[in-house]
């Protein structure tokens, strides 16, 4: 029996629903389309709209859309590098307890700042940053190694070898190393809110045992500066 | 202006905030404010607050807040003082419309009871607190309770009272009001005399005719008769309360944990219904009515409360029918989310201070989503705008 045509398979949706439907890590049809979320792309009037936009835009009024995945947000306030902080903090699921952890830590950097900041005399005002987000993205930036070592086995024995990180790699790490550093370090008493402001606050600051550990893991890489023509990529 | 001041009688209580209103509007303009901004005011003598200020913040200065507030704040509220380093309380509606009232009543009637409720948030401890403030200030005497859920859940010891073989003790719970009551009532504790003699056990005893902060003193030394200590505090004043010479507020926050339920259990694991709580006892005998020379204010309170449903917020349904009938009659004075003015007012306040901090929050966006997210509610604004 001859298959029906490929073409017409492609352009058909799914046949057959099962009763659970799972959503955004099944395959979906190529025809469904990605959700707009921005609030400024359809505040735009007819006229603005290049050719390319417009053709755009008739496509998806007809084409079927894929469901909105829990973390993409409209909300002027949202910030993809805080969501991932919050996912890689989560455990068991429990992204209510993750975000308000996240939301204590920020106002907890806040609060420390204001408090510096207005005892602080009038020439050093400007260099004190209240801005929670700031010191964040700053700290993790601090925090992100430039160089990795990576395990290759050559001759049976196993080298630590130098290694370029891609960027997704080294906001990986730097995330990674100050959740750790906060679950494990600590007193066992302290709240998450408390020791991850001031683990921010020192990496922000270019100090703290997140820095001492990029600076060791750089130290390891200089140290095997020898082994990096194993790598082969 | 004249501001005609009303006689509350028990027959009408006529809404004075209507009148107010009508007069200010007629005479003279707003009162010109320091250029600091539109939603502060410099008025710190609640006496003085008017529909005018109705929006706006006043500075209460901090030694002010460490005598008369020992105890009371909401926690969220003492850590924003902390980092601003001001007490700024908005002056809103219902505060003014009991102001109103307390001001124009007669202290030669029975006391007045007047009971604050509203959703979750709203600002019902505020009012509360903003009330106790006018009161210190005019020198009234403030027996204040800032949380009476305290008294009834989560208490460690629990002692067989001394003085009635039913009743139980709270030696720590007492032990800590009386501190806070001293701290913030210094100079009464001196005037005020005893009328009968008290023993505390077999060998100690106040005569009569010492001065009331001797009492207070021995239930801080004798932890086990704070208790009783507390009950003595609370009958001198409640019978001295008529001569006049001076005003007493009795200020109760959550009165609804007096006739509730308590998680406490005795010894042998049966449930202590609160009567049988000493503080609880005499607590309830102080918010009834049969004394004169001052008023009683309270709030509702749901979210302390137990073995009540979270929606729950008006007060047949938070103070159950016994509760209700022991207070009936008083005067309802509901608390809503922020007005429209209010909530520019206080987000006015965040920007000026520096609380949003986010560069989006400044934006006519970032604040239609904060208006929309938190819904006017004063504590959801709190809480959203703590990370922003």
């Amino acid at each position: 029996m001859a298959a029906p045509s490929a073409a017409g398979l492609g352009r058909r949706l799914r046949a057959w629903l099962p009763r659970i439907m799972p959503v955004r890590w099944s395959r979906y049809n190529p025809s469904y389309l990605e959700p707009e979320v921005k609030k400024e792309s359809y505040q735009k009037p007819l006229e603005e709209l290049t050719e390319e936009e417009r053709e755009q835009m008739e496509l998806k009024a007809v084409q079927p859309i894929k469901a909105a995945p829990p973390t993409l947000s409209s909300s002027v306030f949202s910030d993809p590098m805080i969501s991932k902080f919050t996912n890689m903090m989560m455990k068991s699921g429990n992204k209510v307890l993750a975000r308000s952890l996240m939301s204590q830590t920020l106002e907890a950097i806040k609060r420390k700042q204001l408090e510096k900041y207005h005892k602080a005399p009038e020439n050093e005002k400007e260099t004190i940053e209240c801005n929670p987000y700031v010191i964040f993205h700053q700290a993790l930036k601090n925090c992100q190694p430039i160089i990795g070592l990576s395990n290759i086995t050559k001759g049976g024995k196993t080298y630590q070898v130098p290694v370029p990180l891609t960027d997704n790699r080294k906001r990986f790490l730097a995330m990674k190393w100050l959740i750790t550093e906060c679950r494990e370090n600590k007193h066992r008493r302290t709240m998450m809110p408390e020791k991850l402001s001031q683990e921010l606050l020192l990496a922000f600051n270019n100090e703290g045992p997140v820095i001492k550990r990029k600076h060791v893991l750089h130290k390891m890489a200089e140290a095997n500066r020898a082994y990096a023509h194993f790598r082969w990529w | 202006f004249a501001l005609f001041p009303p006689q509350l009688d028990h027959g009408c209580a006529l809404h004075v905030a209507a009148r107010a209103g009508l007069s200010s509007v007629s005479t003279q303009d707003v009162p010109a404010e320091r250029p600091r901004a539109v939603f502060h005011t410099s008025e710190s003598d609640p006496a003085k607050h008017t529909e005018q200020h109705e929006g706006r913040l006043y500075n209460i200065p901090l030694e002010e807040v460490k005598a008369v507030f020992p105890h009371g704040l909401p926690y969220r509220f003492q850590q924003q003082i902390q980092t601003f380093n001001e007490a700024r309380v908005m002056v809103r509606r219902p505060a003014l419309e009991i102001l109103a009232y307390l001001k124009g009543s007669n202290f030669a009637h029975p006391a007045v009871r007047y009971v604050i409720y509203g959703e979750r948030g709203t600002g019902k401890t505020m009012t509360l607190c903003h009330v106790v403030h006018y009161c210190s200030r005019q020198g009234w005497l403030v027996l204040h309770v800032p949380d009476a859920h305290l008294w009834v859940k989560n208490c460690k010891e629990l002692l067989p009272s001394s003085y009635a073989k039913d009743r139980l003790d709270q030696p720590l719970q007492a032990s800590v009001w009386l501190r806070n009551f001293k701290t913030s009532n210094e100079h009464f504790l001196q005037e005020i005399k005893t009328q009968k003699k008290y023993m505390w056990g077999k060998r100690e005893s106040t005569e009569e005719g010492r001065p009331l902060g001797e009492v207070v003193e021995q239930g801080l030394a004798r932890v086990r008769s704070a208790s009783d200590a507390v009950g003595v505090v609370l009958r001198e004043i409640k019978q001295q309360s008529h001569r006049g010479s001076f005003r007493l507020l009795v200020a109760v926050d959550g009165v609804n944990a007096l006739w509730g339920r308590s998680t406490l259990r005795k010894e042998d694991k049966s449930p202590v219904s609160p009567e049988e709580l000493t503080l609880v006892h005499n607590l309830r005998k102080m918010v009834r009515n049969d004394w004169s020379g001052g008023a009683i204010v309270t709030t509702l309170s749901q979210t302390g409360s137990l073995f009540k449903r979270s929606s729950a917020y008006t007060p047949h349904e938070l103070l159950g029918k016994e509760g209700f009938d022991a207070l009936d009659p008083f005067v309802p004075i509901p608390v809503s989310n922020y007005s429209p003015r209010e909530f520019e007012s206080c987000y006015g306040y965040y920007l000026e201070r520096k609380w949003l901090q986010h560069e989006k929050a400044h934006t006519e966006d970032g604040k239609a989503e904060l208006q929309f997210l938190s819904g006017c509610n004063p504590r959801q604004l709190d809480r959203l705008a703590g990370p922003l």
